[in-house]
């Protein structure tokens, strides 16, 4: 306690002790910015005025914290756009339902996926020696992803870095769409990650993706046989026993990655939808633009989160899981050249 | 009562929380020990936190579920 008291007292001296500030050179910005400030605050109170908030429930009067918040959170549910089925009803109740319907997240993944195609198709077009600026820009974000991919999953993600790359952008800008302000606020548009139906399709396009790919590089029985080793009852009973047991909770791993895959997304977009929304409502306007800064900036992590993890999979997939079979002459070389002298190597 | 099941739910933040801390812990004191190495350090270390924080995630899930969905 008393340390406490001491150290808050040395901050609290600080200045007094500390000669008096220089005016800095950047402050005759700082006007414009009152000025600024002002008028969000003049909007918000006249869109206060203006647009009164109306109970969903059919209450009379709105009351602040509690009915203002209901306003701005969304159900997970999305808003259907175009109904295919109209004829059989949604049981609000139910956890898991199926109803074919065309909801405002897929329409807005839609709008999201035409702009990120065209831009990329716009700026790659006519590709020169000497790039211009669009082509410089994806150049640049292309650079990056492949350097951060192989960094991490190693060369042999080599091949899979233009999945890693169109995975990245879409969720990308899928995330980002959430924070533009008519996005999520109006029936028609709304995040596409923020809905738990868009990131378990694409939580199973992974799925597939990653499958398939261990299929395709150690054919079907090498790719079973990670799951199911029967080759280790070879070295006795218990062991096969034991390898089949490691094998078997392998198989089940397989099929949480897509469940955590796509829990991992929705969970972060949804839940910083709703902080969003809370402090929006709670707070003057201008406030919760630093969880819009931060937002953001997490949006951006959840897209390579799930990209990487994706790029990750795969070549874990295709990688063999034992060394007597399947193992290309390089990568065991690789192995009896790094097995020598691991402990002795510097670090670097 | 879905409230206060909500509030439990949330709780499922606390571990996470701190293996999240203990990582950024521990990456920054590896960085520190071999700045060389700060690149790769950092992918993991944002790989593994998301690890963390899937745990987390599914805790605030099932508590907007238990607010939402009303049996």
């Amino acid at each position: 306690m008393s340390s406490d008291q001491v150290a808050t007292d040395e901050v609290a001296g600080a200045p007094d002790a500390a000669p008096a500030p220089e005016p800095k050179p950047g402050r005759r910005i700082a006007p414009r910015w009152l000025i600024l400030v002002a008028l969000v605050i003049v909007l918000d109170v006249i869109a206060f005025v203006a647009f009164p908030q109306v109970s969903k429930t059919g209450e009379a009067e709105c009351a602040f914290p509690a009915c203002f918040i209901e306003n701005s959170l969304e159900f997970p549910a999305p808003h259907p756009v175009l109904d295919l089925a109209p004829s059989s009803p949604v049981d609000p109740a139910a956890l898991v339902t199926f109803h074919p319907s065309i909801s405002n997240t897929l329409l807005t993944m839609w709008i999201v996926m035409a702009i990120v195609l065209t831009g990329a198709i716009l700026m790659v077009r006519g590709s020169k020696l000497i790039p211009g600026r669009g082509q410089n820009l994806i150049e640049t974000v292309y650079e990056f992803l492949s350097d951060f991919g192989v960094g991490i999953a190693g060369p042999a993600a080599r091949p899979y870095i233009p999945i890693f790359a169109a995975a990245f952008l879409l969720i990308l800008f899928d995330n980002w769409i959430g924070l533009v302000p008519p996005v999520g606020k109006i029936d028609l548009l709304r995040a596409p990650s923020s809905d738990v139906n868009i990131t378990i399709g694409m939580a199973l396009v992974s799925f597939v993706i990653f499958h398939v790919e261990g299929i395709r590089h150690l054919g079907l029985g090498g790719y079973l046989g990670k799951f199911f080793p029967i080759y280790e009852f070879r070295n006795g009973i218990g062991a096969g026993v034991i390898a089949l047991f490691v094998g078997l909770i392998e198989l089940m791993l397989e099929f949480v990655k897509p469940v955590t895959l796509s829990m991992r997304l929705f969970g972060n977009i949804y839940g910083g939808e709703v902080a969003l929304g809370v402090m929006t409502t709670l707070t003057v306007s201008f406030i919760p633009v630093a969880l819009l800064g931060l937002e953001l900036m997490l949006n951006a992590i959840q897209a390579l989160i799930f990209s990487v993890l994706t790029l990750m999979f795969i070549v874990l997939a295709i990688e063999s899981h034992h060394e007597e079979e399947g193992q290309v002459a390089e990568e065991a070389l690789d192995a009896i050249d790094g097995k020598e002298p691991s402990g002795l190597q510097p670090a670097h | 009562m879905e409230h206060i099941g909500a509030g439990l739910a949330a709780l499922g933040v606390f571990g996470p929380g701190i293996g999240i801390g203990i990582l950024a812990g521990m990456s920054a004191q590896a960085i520190g020990r071999n700045p060389d190495a700060a690149g790769q350090i950092r992918g993991i270390a944002i790989i593994l936190a998301a690890f963390a924080e899937g745990l987390g995630v599914l805790a605030i899930v099932v508590g907007l579920l238990a607010i939402f969905i009303k049996g």
